[in-house]
């Protein structure tokens, strides 16, 4: 049961009636009488809760950044008809709106009401529970009860990096064939003899296949297809550090003080989401150029696994997978990682590991198993750049934003020397911030297909 | 994407039943009717209330005076408690010929008229511990001193304390008129004086302990206080009355409120209560939600800019900012990775026409000396940074 507003203006009302009234004491017990009595005539007449009905419908899946609605349609099978308010609880994360929802269901009736969820952070959000406050005629009390009407939405990494992709997919079909004189590198697959025409390189000639006909025929190259492309997330604790500016805000998220008073935003996104961003944009780009793709999440034990699905489910099921991990707060076991790599690829491919170039995690983790995996495989390690460090090494003026400039300098120094590491063992970093991470990769792997790598 | 065929999911009430409600609460109703039952059984068995006034013939208090009324009543003494002088008066009068006691105590507030109109009356006088207006009651008895009330023995010769004995007396010691019989002496002083005025017995005791019912049973008390209240065949007891402040007109604040708004102030309490129902009763429950951990990436660096600060780590900072600098300008100016120290300072001055000294002393000099020299260290390298990239 609830009481509203004006049970309680009906008892400050009553404070006039006991003030003038001859005694006092039956006044007051007279007002709580006629409060009671209203009470309870509410309360037998108001429509019963517990046998109302609900039924869900509405999306599941949603982006990271969109809205989503979810309908409910309330029956009510009883016999009076049921008027109040009715809240559709959510966790605070899936930004559901409205919060209260006005309900008036005539006996018999059903009703549809529309709840719209704007999700802050990635993930699998559940309804919790379906509470109705049903009114008694005279507006005094009510019954409120509770039902649990189950539904989930997931909330899809936004996968913001899809606008670089048009560029991405020419620059891809500039690869395929229209300049093929301008392709020749070793691993590239021979494709088909066409004619010569002025410009293309003298070397491209077929002088057996020149032979046979009149004209002089060159050949021609293609990128090579049907490679293998395994994007490997790590999960870990150096995954869950924040960095950049989230371009969607996220729940929670206040404005605090710095240093010196300085007031500064918390940093939006964890590397992983970044990450993923970039592995989106690598997957739809590799899946395109004919390349198959997988994708491992991995910190201590194999958090995901996506293989062998093909090119026009790819990126849902990406995307699928993707929505609900989280960084754990644990150190990475690179060599479990590369044991996981290794028995489920055993083609060569180019195996991308998204991580954080932190030195310290990388000397001890990944470097001393990195050859096993470079031996068999061409490894590509892409890493989020924190734009705050850049900004702290410009830090001049007064000793405290030396010292942090001296800091991030030393933080740069263990990337390079890490970076020079990696370079050395043949692997191929791409460290960049944020915002460019996922261009930078595709790149890079336009690159290495251009030359014939893969 | 889009998985979104509308499916339907059922429903079910996570509200509590009136059955369940019954099963979950049952045990504690039983126990709240068992405490109810426990107290409304000992009330009843404890009979009314105890009355907090002393020496009350009607009080069952420990300071009450209940038994004594018992006492003497089952010795055929009529025991007429009046809460008023006039009253008293009025009992005075129906007594008659046959003659009445008059017992007032120190919780009777007198005044001076009431003090000479009960010594008008033609009773027996007993004033139990009291102090005031005694020159008017009990002409000759003056009170000498503080005694401390304890058992002591009568050592006189008045029959109602030898038959009585040893006695809880005390409080005040009083002066012996002539005539009169002094007993319970404390320091030769009397604490109960009998002096009788012709036809009249007038008994003033220091100390009313005696005739309580938490008293009465020790010693001769009993004895004393049926001796001393029960010579006549009736009793007036003079007890406080009610309220004693209203009757004598001394109204304090609250008296003066109506009584209307007083309970007015009820009826607000009560407005606001239901208020406060009205408002706590949430719609659903709270949801709580695990939300991921939320840590700035860059926190390690700003710990290590301050552990450097808090350490004046100016060598460390200096060979930082050294070092990154070296990192950046060496391939700028074309030299590799490995290049020495000579080449690197030469390459410098030359390209930028910084002197060469300078450029190697900021670069492998000793570290800054103070705060102003690694700031100024730092201004000069990115100078030297800037104008190598220019040129």
């Amino acid at each position: 049961m609830a009481l509203t507003g004006r049970a309680a203006l009906l008892a400050l009302l009553g404070t006039l009636v006991v003030l003038f009234a001859p005694r006092g004491g039956p006044a007051v017990a007279g007002v709580a009488l006629l409060i009671a009595v209203l009470v309870v005539i509410d309360l037998l007449l108001a429509g019963s809760v517990r046998t109302l009905r609900f039924t869900r419908s509405g999306e599941r899946l949603v982006r990271l950044g969109e809205s989503v609605t979810v309908e409910l349609i309330v029956e009510n099978p009883g016999p009076r008809r049921v008027r109040g308010v009715l809240r559709d609880a959510w966790p605070p994360s899936a930004g559901a709106a409205p919060r209260h929802l006005p309900l008036d269901v005539p006996a018999g009736e059903r009703r549809r009401l529309v709840t719209t969820l704007t999700p802050t952070r990635r993930g699998d959000r559940e309804a919790v529970t379906v509470t109705v406050r049903a009114l008694g005629p005279l507006g005094v009390a009510g019954r409120q009860g509770s039902h649990r009407v189950p539904w989930s939405v997931r909330v899809l990494p936004p996968f913001l990096s899809r606008k670089h992709l048009p560029a991405k997919l020419s620059r891809l079909r500039e690869l395929e064939g229209q300049h093929p004189s301008m392709v020749r590198g070793q691993g590239t697959e021979f494709d088909s003899l066409r004619e010569y025409v002025v410009g293309d390189d003298v070397r491209s000639i077929d002088w057996r296949a020149t032979a046979r006909r009149n004209d002089v025929v060159v050949r021609t190259w293609r990128p090579e297809r049907d490679r293998r492309v395994l994007i490997v997330l790590d999960t870990s604790r150096t995954s869950a550090g924040r960095v950049g500016t989230a371009p969607i805000p996220l729940a929670g998220e206040v404005p605090r003080s710095g240093p010196q008073g300085r007031s500064r935003v918390v940093p939006g996104w964890p590397r992983l989401d970044w990450s993923m961003d970039a592995a989106l944009l690598l997957a739809a780009l590799a899946s395109r150029a004919g390349d198959r793709v997988d994708l491992l999440a991995h910190d201590r034990a194999v958090r995901a696994w996506v293989s062998g699905t093909g090119r026009t489910e790819l990126l849902s099921s990406l995307v699928n997978t993707m929505a609900p991990i989280e960084a754990e707060l644990v150190e990475a076991d690179s060599a479990g990682m590369v044991a996981a790599v290794m028995s489920r690829a055993r083609r060569r491919c180019l195996v991308v590991v998204l991580t954080d170039l932190n030195p310290a995690a990388l000397e001890e983790g990944l470097l001393p198993v990195l050859p096993q995996l470079s031996a068999r495989h061409l490894v590509l390690l892409a890493a989020v750049s924190d734009p705050q460090v850049a900004e702290m090494a410009a830090g001049r003026g007064t000793s405290e934003l030396v010292y942090g400039a001296a800091a991030a300098e030393q933080l740069s120094a263990g990337r390079r020397r890490i970076t020079t590491l990696l370079r050395r063992q043949g692997v191929e970093v791409v460290d960049a911030a944020p915002e460019q991470l996922a261009s930078a990769l595709a790149d890079a792997y336009l690159a290495l297909k251009a030359s014939g790598r893969l | 994407m889009s998985l979104a065929a509308p499916e339907r999911a059922g429903s079910t009430s996570t509200s509590p039943t009136a059955r369940g409600l019954w099963r979950g609460g049952r045990g504690a109703l039983l126990v709240a009717i068992l405490v109810v039952a426990v107290a409304v059984t000992g009330v009843l068995l404890g009979g009314s209330g105890p009355e907090g006034r002393p020496l009350d013939p009607a009080g069952t208090s420990l300071s009450g005076g209940k038994g004594l009324a018992r006492l003497l009543q089952a010795r055929g003494v009529r025991v007429a408690r009046v809460t008023s002088v006039a009253e008293a008066e009025s009992q005075a009068r129906q007594a008659g010929s046959t003659g009445s006691t008059l017992l007032v105590s120190d919780a009777f507030p007198l005044d001076e008229a009431e003090a000479d109109r009960l010594a008008a009356t033609p009773s027996d006088l007993l004033l139990v511990g009291v102090r005031s207006h005694l020159e008017r009651l009990a002409p000759g008895v003056h009170p000498v001193r503080e005694v401390r009330a304890r058992s002591r023995e009568p050592r006189c010769a008045l029959p109602a304390a030898t038959r009585a004995g040893s006695a809880y007396l005390g409080g005040t010691a009083f002066t012996l008129p002539a005539g009169a019989t002094g007993c319970y002496p404390a320091d030769g002083r009397p604490t109960l004086v009998f002096h009788p005025t012709g036809d009249r017995k007038v008994t003033v005791t220091g100390d009313g302990q005696f005739m309580t019912n938490l008293r009465l049973t020790e010693d001769g008390n009993a004895a004393l206080a049926t001796n001393l209240a029960g010579g006549r065949p009736t009793l007036i007891w003079l007890t406080p009355p009610e309220t004693t402040s209203a009757a004598r007109g001394e109204a304090d604040f609250y008296d003066l409120i109506p009584s209307g708004v007083k309970w007015a102030v009820l009826q607000v309490l009560v407005a606001v209560l239901l208020l406060a129902l009205w408002r706590g009763r949430r719609l659903g429950p709270v949801v709580a939600e695990r939300l991921p951990v939320v840590v700035r990436a860059a926190e390690t660096v700003e710990g290590r800019a301050r552990l450097y600060r808090a350490r004046r780590a100016r060598d460390r900072a200096a060979a930082a900012l050294r070092a990154g600098f070296v990192d950046r300008v060496t391939p700028r100016l074309g030299l590799p990775s490995g290049a020495g120290t000579d080449a690197l300072v030469n390459a410098i001055a030359e390209r930028t026409g910084q002197p060469a000294p300078h450029v190697g002393a900021a670069l492998y000099g000793p570290p800054p000396l103070d705060e102003a020299g690694l700031v100024a260290l730092a201004e000069y390298m990115d100078i030297v940074e800037r104008q190598v990239g220019k040129s």
